[in-house]
């Protein structure tokens, strides 16, 4: 069980570069692809979900063309968008089931241990016939994984499962999808750094329409070790700091700005050896200064985006 | 206030719709006008005649119409105006910001309001440039008046526009949704059209014009007794019901307002209702889902079809506008029912097909909303509930959602015609009519109606797919309604032009669906190859995922392309292309295709290159012998005949003209002496034979000739409605006609100059020598011998003029030989079908009904008719000629009664299922009274019968009026005559506004039916009360004495003006010119009353009456003339029954009268029984203001 991308573009009509060239080869289990916002991901995504076509390259699942053969595509797929609505007035029952007619499992009986199973899976069991209108951000993102789950697919893809989730139901949520077999492909798109971290075994990072990064979380942050150095900093000095030294991150704390900074050599400015985690790999690689031979990536970009 | 209003006002100026909107109204303000003034060869708008297109009605009702089909503008404009701040999220920009609610209402609306005046604004731009547009024809133009323009703005739109905006306005405000907005609009539009039914009771005139909205219907009672000249000088006044119209709805819309400020919430919306809390339940173990069977194959397919039509339909009807507009559509349909066929104000039997007629007429409008709106609704459905993605990445074929939405559209119409039967059967007990047919309405309903809503179906859900874009999906299918309704009009009639244009059915009792369906069959056909290549469109560029550039769509197609795709649209191209060459075949090359213009152009050729023999002597027809033979199963028959043509010119005849319908097959002319063939003109039915000798003065001649009717049959479809399968019915008309025919020409002046022909008039001066050579029913012989051989199968009967004497039967057919023993004028008549008979005597009169099994329920009434009318006929007219009277019934293709020499064919749809109430007062027994109307007819007409000139109808249709008016007072007494008398009024008054070329006074009238019928009934009722029945009997007497069965030259109305005249007192002979040969008018009101009691329940009323009188000229302009007349003033009690009538002579404006009265009385006034034409006969009677004499 492979999923193969190739050469993959997409240019909108609007002149927006969304894929550039994507080549990532994602194994079963679970892969985690990163970027900020507009990066291209849910582009990706729905490209993969067949839910949009890109203008050039492949995607195969093992060997089905996903660009030409959708439908043999869809029949092994689950797809959570990133952001849907469901009918005011139907149950959860009711809808779930009449997905599980529509992926085409037609014995009344099988369909419904799969329903009444999915339900309890995703803890909805109770309110399964309040309509899905009333349900909160945190339950409609379940029954929406739950009706992913709906005939066993063999690629599940969730674009930005939990966004605007409390910490609560992201956890929840995140048990959930470590939930899912590993001999699936389930690839989950974020822009938060901890949820690749606390849950896939690959990943890839993407940045204006390009992979920028991919590889294992955890060989990423061996890797990274010894090159991610941290200080306190005046506020005001910050702008000094970036034209000095290849600053990565800076963030509050407690009222005084940290800063991370990328250099093979420990700097002498007052700077401490940090641990580096999985979020120092995406800055830096943000950065355009960690593993990524292939592209070319563009200096000024704003860092300061911040997460979760 | 203002910068929220200029922030809106430059947002809809930027926006491209904004111009779209003006320029389109602009665009069918000048279509409207130049289709108006003559600019297009077929179009067929017109304000009546000789009213001007920019003459003041004509602007205001411009202009008002086209604001009434912007109303759906009106609510996306205002609607949206307060509505999109929801819809986009950015409320809470506004709501936040330092303006109150009053500056935020207030400069959207506004905002809103002037943006709509700028696009209406166009619509009278366009209707004032539409003037000067090339093609418009002068006579069409009058004085271009700047108020006439600027005053419908003022009156109608803006106050309309403030109305309506205010209620959108509201509803987008307070339900921060569009769709009650867009349902609103429509429920208003339908306000509009249901106040159009009422509108034919005379009772609810005013009511209709009060619940209009728009105002128009208020506009139209305000005008509608306004002549010609008014319409084109007078400017519209804000008076009377149209003031109050205006006052009642100005209200509503600042009730609106201020409900707006009231309740609009300038604070948090809270989109869901209430804060939702999940109750945690202890986490469970999460089991294993097992692994599920899927099932992809057909099988398992169908079922995800079924699950999703399903879902869909369900969806749709549990859905709230769904119900409502279905609702709607229910009492739109109570409000109609009614009014199903009614006539006089008298009801007919609910029949299944009358019925059907008006409830799917009324209900279609629904069905169309539904359906576009619905088309919208389920393709969209998932976007917008934003479930797409979810939807789009299941396993299932693209086709299946396409497929099960368009399926549960369909079902749905289906489920709307079921409520409509339901309704139709639930009228009908109501009723107390248990005949239920539920054959007729499954048939019509479901195997009729449902295919076509059904390709109105598939074209909403294209366009909704294709062009993916909601609202422009909504705006394509109104302007394909649009299109629908106006491209007849514009000379596109040919009915394979418009997708969905099938040809009308009409259900006769007698001929049960006729040979009407094959030919709707094949259209339909036609149209669901179209149908289809849509479908397979659709399928193809269904959109499923993000992609939305056309460029992304097309790849998709491309891969989406399957096999059964190309079957289906392969199939649908070969029942486009074979239904398509088989209509082709059908209309044009087996039957000459002809629209409206092209039936003129022919009429025209007709008159330019034959209209030099009209004055060549022609011999005339004296007998005629024919044999017809009538074959109702194939629907053909054969005429053979033989006429005597004898010259009675004083010279002799070299050449023959004959004119021929151009229907009819010919078989041959022959004369009985050499002839040459020299004009052969099949097209125009022009031919002409030079004898070798000559025919002299005096001589005779036989014509023999053979015909046929060929009903062209083509694969079951046929036209010609000549033969029919039962119930067949033609007359002289198709027999050869002999010289020129001058009834040919075009007669309306519009579409002579149209075709390049001077303006003609439309008849002879009264006393034009040479047009009284001719009778005005055929102008090729005088009184003819009669002599009729028909036959027809053996389960029908055959019916020509006559007594028939001899009945036999051979190879299975029916003959029926007719004679007539008295000559009879050269107009008969022949009719054939399955009919139960019903017979009667009066004296030794044979009275005979032939009538549709079914049909029994007015036949007592109608044989009374006959027999009440030979007895005041015969009493003081004349003898009757003929030995029988006979009725026969024919299908409601046409709906009339027409008098043949002892037959009158009779139309089910006028009498035969009327149903008449007798303990009902404002009930008219009207079989009663057309079948008197008919029988006088055998007097007027068939014995004296007028000269082809002015005024020639009067003898006629005025005196078979009269005479059945005098029936049936005698029968019901005079009270009922008021009612009757009150439709004439208006029928009369009406007529006059319609005038399209000039109204000319009673004796002079040129066949105009709001004269000889309408006003022909008032003038002779009066008449006969102001100088007496007997007297005015004792005139028509000596008119049948001395002109009955006179040949040229014939009479004219000057006979009964005169013979009236002889009969009427010195003092009334002014009457005579008034009533004849003037066009009076008068307004006669009461002014006050009031009554005091004398005791032993005597009063004394005390009544000041006003009265005036005017003459017109031909377009109505008026001047007042002396008054010299005879008026009752009458007071009437509070049940509206006369208490005292008394004649006074009224010689001054403004006079008081005293009455004594017996009884308590309610109302007084001047000519209480409305016997005087007044445009307001309602203000004859005024309250009587009571004086206690005991206070």
């Amino acid at each position: 069980m492979e999923l193969c991308i190739e050469h993959l573009s997409k240019r909108y009509s609007n002149g927006v570069q969304a894929l550039d060239d994507i080549n990532l080869t994602i194994p079963a289990g679970m892969f985690g692809l990163l970027g900020p916002n507009g990066a291209g991901k849910s582009t990706l995504m729905r490209t993969l979900a067949t839910l949009q076509d890109a203008d050039s390259g492949t995607a195969h699942l093992d060997t089905i063309d996903i660009r030409t053969h959708k439908d043999d595509v869809r029949r092994s797929l689950g797809y959570l968008p990133q952001d849907f609505g469901l009918y005011p007035k139907v149950s959860a029952y009711d809808l779930l089931e009449h997905f599980a007619v529509l992926k085409g499992i037609d014995n009344n009986k099988e369909r419904k241990q799969v329903v009444e199973a999915l339900l309890h899976q995703t803890n909805l069991y109770n309110v399964k016939n309040k309509h899905v209108g009333g349900f909160s951000g945190g339950m409609r993102q379940r029954f929406g994984i739950a009706q992913a789950l709906i005939g066993n697919p063999k690629l599940i893809i969730v674009d930005e499962p939990t966004a605007g989730l409390d910490p609560e139901e992201r956890v929840r949520f995140h048990n959930l999808l470590s939930d899912i077999g590993s001999d699936k492909i389930v690839i989950l798109s974020t822009h938060i750094v901890e949820d690749v971290a606390d849950l896939c075994n690959n990943m890839a990072v993407i940045n204006q329409g390009k992979v920028i990064l991919k590889g294992q979380p955890l060989a990423l942050i061996e890797a990274i070790q010894g090159k991610i150095w941290k200080r306190f900093i005046e506020k005001n000095d910050l702008s000094q700091f970036q034209q000095d030294y290849r600053v990565i991150s800076s963030r509050l704390t407690s009222g005084r700005t940290l800063i991370h900074i990328y250099a093979d050599q420990q700097p002498t400015d007052g700077f401490l050896p940090a641990h580096g985690n999985l979020e120092d790999v995406y800055f830096s690689a943000m950065a355009g200064l960690f593993d990524a031979p292939e592209t070319k990536i563009a200096r000024e970009h704003n860092i300061n985006a911040r997460v979760a | 206030m203002l910068t929220i209003m200029f922030f809106e006002l430059r947002q809809k100026f930027r926006s491209i719709s904004t111009y779209v909107y003006f320029l389109m109204f602009f665009a069918l303000a000048m279509l409207w006008m130049a289709a108006a003034g003559g600019a297009f060869a077929g179009a067929t708008i017109s304000f009546g005649g000789k009213t001007h297109i920019n003459a003041p009605s004509s602007v205001s009702q411009t202009i008002t119409f086209l604001g009434y089909l912007g109303i759906v503008i009106v609510a996306a404009m205002m609607g949206r105006a307060i509505q999109q701040d929801t819809e986009h999220n950015i409320w809470h920009f506004f709501y936040t910001s330092p303006i109150n609610k009053f500056q935020y209402l207030a400069g959207r609306f506004l905002g809103a309001f002037f943006t709509l005046l700028f696009i209406f604004s166009s619509v009278g731009l366009g209707a004032w440039l539409g003037c000067y547009l090339p093609g418009i024809e002068p006579v069409h133009l009058g004085p271009i008046m700047p108020l006439s323009y600027i005053l419908p703005y003022l009156f109608s739109l803006i106050p309309n526009l403030l109305i309506f905006g205010a209620l959108f306005f509201t509803m987008g405000a307070l339900f921060r949704r569009m769709l009650p907005v867009y349902v609103a609009s429509v429920v208003l539009l339908i306000g509009y059209l249901a106040s159009g039914p009422l509108l034919h009771d005379l009772d609810n005139k005013t009511l209709a014009a009060l619940m209009d909205p728009f105002g128009s219907r208020a506009i139209s009672l305000l005008t509608e007794y306004w002549s010609v000249a008014d319409k084109n000088t007078k400017l519209v006044p804000l008076s009377g019901i149209y003031l109050t119209n205006r006052l009642i709805w100005s209200a509503f819309g600042f009730i609106m307002i201020l409900t707006c400020f009231w309740r609009f919430n300038f604070a948090a919306i809270s989109s869901t209702g209430r804060q939702k809390k999940e109750r945690q339940a202890p986490a469970i173990t999460s089991k294993r889902v097992t692994t599920a069977h899927t099932n992809f194959s057909t099988s398992g397919l169908l079922r995800m079809f079924i699950a999703q039509t399903n879902l869909n339909l369900r969806e749709t009807i549990k859905n709230i506008y769904f119900i409502a507009i279905a609702l709607c559509g229910v009492l739109f349909m109570a409000s109609t029912a009614p009014v199903i066929t009614k006539m006089f104000g008298t009801s007919t039997y609910p029949v299944t097909y009358a019925v059907l007629e008006v409830l799917s007429g009324t209900f279609s409008l629904f069905m169309l909303i539904i359906t576009t709106f619905y088309a919208g609704e389920l393709v969209w459905r998932e976007r917008d509930a934003r479930m797409s993605q979810l939807f789009d990445t299941l396993p299932i074929p693209n086709s299946l959602p396409f497929l099960s939405k368009l399926l549960s559209l369909i079902l749905l119409q289906g489920l709307l015609l079921f409520v409509l039967m339901i309704f139709g059967i639930l009228f009908q007990t109501i009723k107390g009519y248990h005949h239920y047919e539920l054959a007729e309405y499954s048939y019509q309903l479901f195997l009729v109606q449902w295919p076509d809503y059904m390709l109105i179906a598939v074209l909403a859900m294209a366009i909704q797919i294709i062009i993916n874009n909601k609202y422009v999906g909504y705006f394509l299918m109104i302007a394909y309604y649009i299109a629908q309704v106006s491209l007849p009009g514009l000379g596109f009639e040919h009915p394979m032009l418009v997708y969905g244009d099938v040809p009308r059915l009409t259900y006769s009792a007698i001929n049960g669906y006729g040979h009407f369906l094959p030919e709707i069959r094949w259209t339909q056909t036609y149209w669901s190859g179209i149908a289809l290549i849509l479908v397979s469109a659709s399928m193809l560029f269904w959109v499923r995922g993000t992609t939305s550039d056309w460029r992304g769509r097309l790849r998709l197609a491309k891969l989406n392309t399957s096999r059964s795709i190309t079957i289906i649209a392969a199939m649908g191209l070969l029942c486009f292309a074979s239904a398509g060459c088989a209509l082709f075949y059908f209309n044009n090359i087996l039957n000459t295709y002809k629209n409206t213009f092209d039936k003129q152009s022919e009429q025209a050729t007709y008159e330019t290159k034959y209209k030099q023999f009209e004055r060549a002597p022609q011999p005339r027809i004296t007998d005629v012998k024919l044999n017809v033979d009538i074959f109702p199963n194939v629907r053909r028959a054969n005429i053979s005949g033989e006429y005597v043509l004898t010259n009675r010119s004083s010279t002799s005849i070299q050449k023959i003209f004959i004119t021929e319908d151009t229907d009819m097959g010919i078989n041959h002319f022959i004369f009985d002496r050499e002839s040459n063939a020299d004009i052969q003109d099949k097209q125009l039915g022009f031919y002409s034979f030079t004898l070798k000798q000559a025919l002299q003065s005096g001589e005779t001649l036989k014509l023999h000739f053979d015909l046929s009717v060929d009903p062209k049959t083509f694969l079951g479809m046929s036209k010609n409605g000549t033969v029919l399968f039962n119930g067949t019915f033609f007359n002289s008309g198709l027999m050869p006609h002999i010289g020129y025919q001058s009834h040919i020409e075009i007669t309306e002046d519009k579409d002579r100059r149209k075709h390049g022909l001077k303006e003609k008039e439309r008849m002879a001066s009264r006393d034009d020598i040479k047009a009284l050579q001719n009778n005005y029913i055929s102008n090729d012989a005088d009184l003819i011998n009669f002599d009729a051989t028909v036959s027809t199968s053996a389960d029908q009967m055959a019916i020509a003029p006559g007594k028939f004497d001899r009945e036999w039967s051979k190879d299975g057919r029916r003959y029926f030989h007719y004679t007539l023993d008295k000559p009879i004028w050269n107009f008969y008549s022949f009719q054939s079908g399955k009919f139960d008979v019903k017979t009667a005597k009066w004296n030794d009169v044979d009275i005979e009904i032939d009538y549709q099994h079914g049909h029994e329920y007015n036949l007592d009434r109608m044989i009374k008719g006959v027999q009440e009318s030979l007895d005041y006929y015969t009493k003081n007219f004349s003898p009757y000629q003929h030995k029988m009277v006979r009725i026969i019934e024919f299908p409601r293709y046409q709906s009339f009664a027409q008098a043949f020499p002892n037959t009158i064919p009779f139309s089910e749809s006028i009498g035969f299922i009327a149903k008449v109430d007798d303990k009902d007062p404002k009930d008219i027994d009207y079989p009663f009274y057309v079948t008197a109307h008919e029988v006088a007819h055998q007097w007027w007409a068939h014995q004296v019968l007028a000269g082809n000139s002015q005024g020639e109808t009067v003898l006629s249709e005025t005196l078979a009026q009269y005479s059945a008016l005098m029936v049936m007072k005698h029968h019901y007494g005079e009270a009922k005559m008021r009612r009757f008398l009150k439709f004439e009024l208006d029928r009369y008054l009406m007529g006059r506004g319609q005038e399209r070329k000039k109204e000319l006074p009673l004796a002079l009238n040129e066949n105009q039916q709001y004269l000889h019928y309408a006003k022909g009934s008032l003038v002779m009722y009066l008449l006969q009360d102001q100088i007496g029945e007997d007297k005015i009997n004792q005139a028509l007497h000596e008119v049948v004495m001395q002109y009955a069965y006179k040949g040229p030259p014939y009479p004219t109305s000057r006979v009964l003006v005169d013979a009236i005249r002889k009969v009427t007192p010195a003092d009334k002979q002014g009457l005579i010119d008034d009533l004849f040969n003037s066009i009076i008018l008068f307004e006669n009101r009461a002014l006050s009353a009031s009554a005091k009691p004398l005791g032993k329940g005597t009063y004394e009323v005390n009544v000041e009456v006003a009265a005036a009188k005017f003459k017109a000229d031909e377009l109505g302009a008026e001047k007042e003339v002396l008054l010299h007349e005879w008026i009752d003033i009458g007071v009437d009690d509070k049940d509206g029954n006369s208490l005292i009538r008394e004649r006074h002579y009224i010689d001054r404006k403004i006079m008081t009268f005293k009455l004594l009265v017996h009884g308590e009385p309610a109302k007084a006034g001047i000519d209480p029984d409305n016997k005087y034409i007044d445009r307001t006969p309602d203000d004859n009677l005024i309250k009587v203001d009571m004086n206690d004499a005991k206070s």
